[in-house]
């Protein structure tokens, strides 16, 4: 009898699965896959809601797939697999690795799913239809304006600044670091970077570092705080010694409790990424491609970051600022 | 040991509240901080830098002291640093998501509200802690994995809760800043050593260390540690006293927990990555044996103190980022070194 009922319901089940897809083909609502990093990361949050709007916008329907918390190639790889089963038309892929992800994405293609990459990319991208990503070299850049703005830079004086990075290696902060260096190379010759100090993703390690510069260096002008977790360790240090304003800070990721030290003055200027942008635009362009089969004009794209600070207007704050989906 | 026999029994004393240990120690802070005044043309002996160096042992002495205990009794709780991540984030989740209180409420209007804190970080840390006792007492999970698991689990539970992101709560900075006696210019002399905080963790090291050193509690914890089935033939009851090291191990980072939002003015779901190692460092650097029935508070204490002075140093002498942890890994591999030749020397 239970036996009996099972291959029932799976008849029903198939019968509902074959229904459904005919029925897609016959409205053409197309699905797209979207595969990320790290659920928890607010990144990533910020990322869902733009994929969720634009797929909202554009009619399609968006299969939303990641490890909870780990950004893992391991973890990845399976949950790609996963999803191309279900045989989407489209997939926003966020490689966690160049390489441990390109038999993936190859797999994708061979099963005639189009494939966008975004923030980070598979090493051959000649299969992929586009590459979005935001300019971390361009928002470290940014930055060094941001403080030579704030010191009042001149020509002729030096100041001396410092930069929390969480780890020598993470591309973002290397890309960041280049980025602001060759701006103060260039535009500011004046700033002088004194010293680089990891926190290894730990605020208070990051607030040690700036605890102890302000003690090495007396006449610090500013800090390029080079991520949300440095941000917050030197927001906290600077409020403990009563420097609030005193010294330029300049930090990343617009996180919200950070973005609110932009108004009480903590923080000279944040700059953030647009990672809502970045999905809205590669679930349009795969949408694209997928209706007319015609390429976009220029494969990679670069989403320029965005300087949030005091002159920002509160709806543009609003807008930049990482939400949680939840 | 050659002395006359007067002093023996003073200089026995004396070597009994100290140890061996702790002299060497003692030692080697003052020879670490000579070189770091000497390479650093002066500049490290300052108060601001002795006031940063105390600021962050405060951070991490509770888990060093939970995680003592632990390692006296045998055992190792890897879950540390992710109860600090845990613990802050849910204090500060109470305060701002539950009660809605805005991050811009400071100073002395925040006390009340900090009360609170502290008492959801601490039972949040005791949460852990149980858990821990649970699956070690319980299901028979071998201490290393089962804090291994709640490690996992309680950075994950970090992040949800908190979205990843940090909430800023209500804070009062001026706790985490050194008090300066009044009267006294800052340009003259900085008298600016202890911030409120930094006693508090001052006061609670010493309780638990008068509760290792000199009552029952310390004695069963070194009689699990030397020997589990020797205590439980003696009438310990093993599990009951190992659920309660765990405990109190989860409480006491609970604590730590809320030191971390006062620190960072809210609850940070990172603010306790990778301190379970620094924890475990500053135990053996301290002189407790991870065999187990071997320890002391004050070594954790100076153990804890060197690892910041190095950290505070090398930054001070200006030596890069890349080579500081590669100068923690040479003090851990000799502080062990010498224990066990220590051992040898006492052996023969």
């Amino acid at each position: 009898m239970k036996r009996s009922l099972r291959t029932i319901a799976a008849f029903g089940v198939a019968a509902a699965l074959v229904a459904g897809a005919s029925g897609c083909a016959a409205n053409k609502q197309i699905t797209i896959a979207f595969v990320m990093g790290a659920e928890s990361d607010p990144f990533f949050q910020a990322m869902k809601v733009g994929a969720e709007a634009e797929a909202k916008a554009e009619g399609v329907k968006l299969i939303w797939q990641g490890d909870a918390s780990h950004y893992d190639v391991a973890t990845e790889v399976p949950i790609v697999d996963n999803v191309i089963a279900q045989k989407p038309d489209g997939l926003v892929l966020i490689p966690t690795d160049p390489d441990g992800l390109q038999a993936s994405s190859d797999k994708a293609v061979a099963a005639g799913i189009a494939v966008a990459n975004v923030d980070t990319h598979v090493t051959d991208l000649s299969k992929v239809v586009t590459f979005i990503t935001g300019d971390n070299g361009d928002g470290g850049a940014k930055a060094a304006k941001a403080i030579a703005d704030k010191i009042g830079y001149t020509a002729g004086k030096t100041y001396q600044v410092v930069v929390g990075l969480t780890s020598a290696t993470a591309t973002t902060n290397v890309a960041r670091l280049e980025g602001f260096k060759t701006a103060v190379a260039q535009d500011y010759p004046g700033i002088q970077i004194m010293d680089v100090a990891y926190s290894a993703s730990n605020p208070q390690t990051a607030a040690t570092n700036v605890n102890n510069w302000l003690t090495k260096y007396p006449n610090l002008s500013g800090i390029f705080a080079i991520d949300g977790t440095n941000a917050s360790g030197a927001a906290a240090a600077l409020q403990a010694k009563g420097l609030t304003g005193k010294i330029a800070l300049v930090g990343y990721d617009a996180y919200p409790a950070n973005v609110a030290l932009i108004t009480s003055g903590v923080f000279t200027a944040l700059i953030a990424q647009d990672p809502a942008a970045e999905a809205r635009l590669a679930i349009k362009t795969l949408v694209d491609y997928i209706k007319n089969k015609k390429s976009p004009a220029t494969r990679d794209v670069v989403i320029p970051n965005v300087t949030l600070d005091a002159m920002t207007s509160a709806a543009d704050l609003a807008k930049y600022t990482y939400v949680a989906t939840k | 040991m050659t002395d006359s026999k007067q002093s023996v029994s003073v200089g026995d004393r004396v070597r009994s509240l100290v140890g061996n240990q702790t002299s060497l120690l003692i030692v080697v802070m003052v020879a670490l901080s000579i070189v770091f005044t000497a390479f650093s043309n002066g500049t490290f002996l300052q108060t601001s830098i002795f006031s940063n160096i105390l600021t962050d042992w405060g951070s991490l002495i509770l888990l060093a002291v939970g995680q003592t205990l632990v390692v006296i009794s045998g055992g190792i709780d890897l879950s540390v640093g992710s109860t600090v991540s845990l613990s802050t984030v849910v204090a500060g989740f109470v305060l701002v998501k539950v009660m809605n209180l805005p991050g811009t409420i400071h100073g002395s209007d925040a006390w009340g509200y900090l009360v609170i804190a502290i008492l959801v970080a601490v039972l949040t840390g005791l949460a852990v802690g149980a858990v821990n006792a649970l699956l070690i007492n319980v299901f028979k999970i071998v201490p290393f994995i089962a804090t291994l698991s709640t490690f996992g689990a309680a950075a994950g539970f970090a992040i949800i809760i908190s979205g990843g992101m940090p909430l800023q709560g209500p804070n009062d900075f001026a706790l985490i800043n050194p008090i300066r006696i009044p009267g006294i210019d800052v340009r003259t002399f900085d008298t600016g050593l202890l911030s409120p905080m930094v006693i508090l963790m001052i006061v609670v090291v010493t309780i638990v260390g008068m509760f290792l050193h000199k009552a029952r509690f310390g004695l069963y914890t070194y009689a699990i540690g030397s020997n589990a089935f020797a205590a439980r033939a003696a009438g310990i009851s093993v599990k009951r006293h190992t659920a309660k090291i765990y405990m109190l191990s989860g409480a006491l980072s609970g604590l730590g927990g809320f030191y971390a939002y006062v620190r960072l003015g809210g609850g940070s779901p990172s603010s306790g990555a990778g301190m379970e190692l620094f924890a475990i460092a500053a135990t053996v650097i301290g002189g407790a044996s991870l065999m187990g029935g071997v320890g002391r508070i004050i070594g954790t204490v100076l153990g804890t103190l060197i690892l910041y002075t190095v950290q505070s140093g090398l930054l001070m002498v200006g030596v890069s980022a890349d080579w500081k942890q590669i100068v923690v890994a040479i003090l851990i591999a000799a502080a062990v070194a010498v224990q066990t030749l220590q051992k040898k020397n006492g052996a023969r």
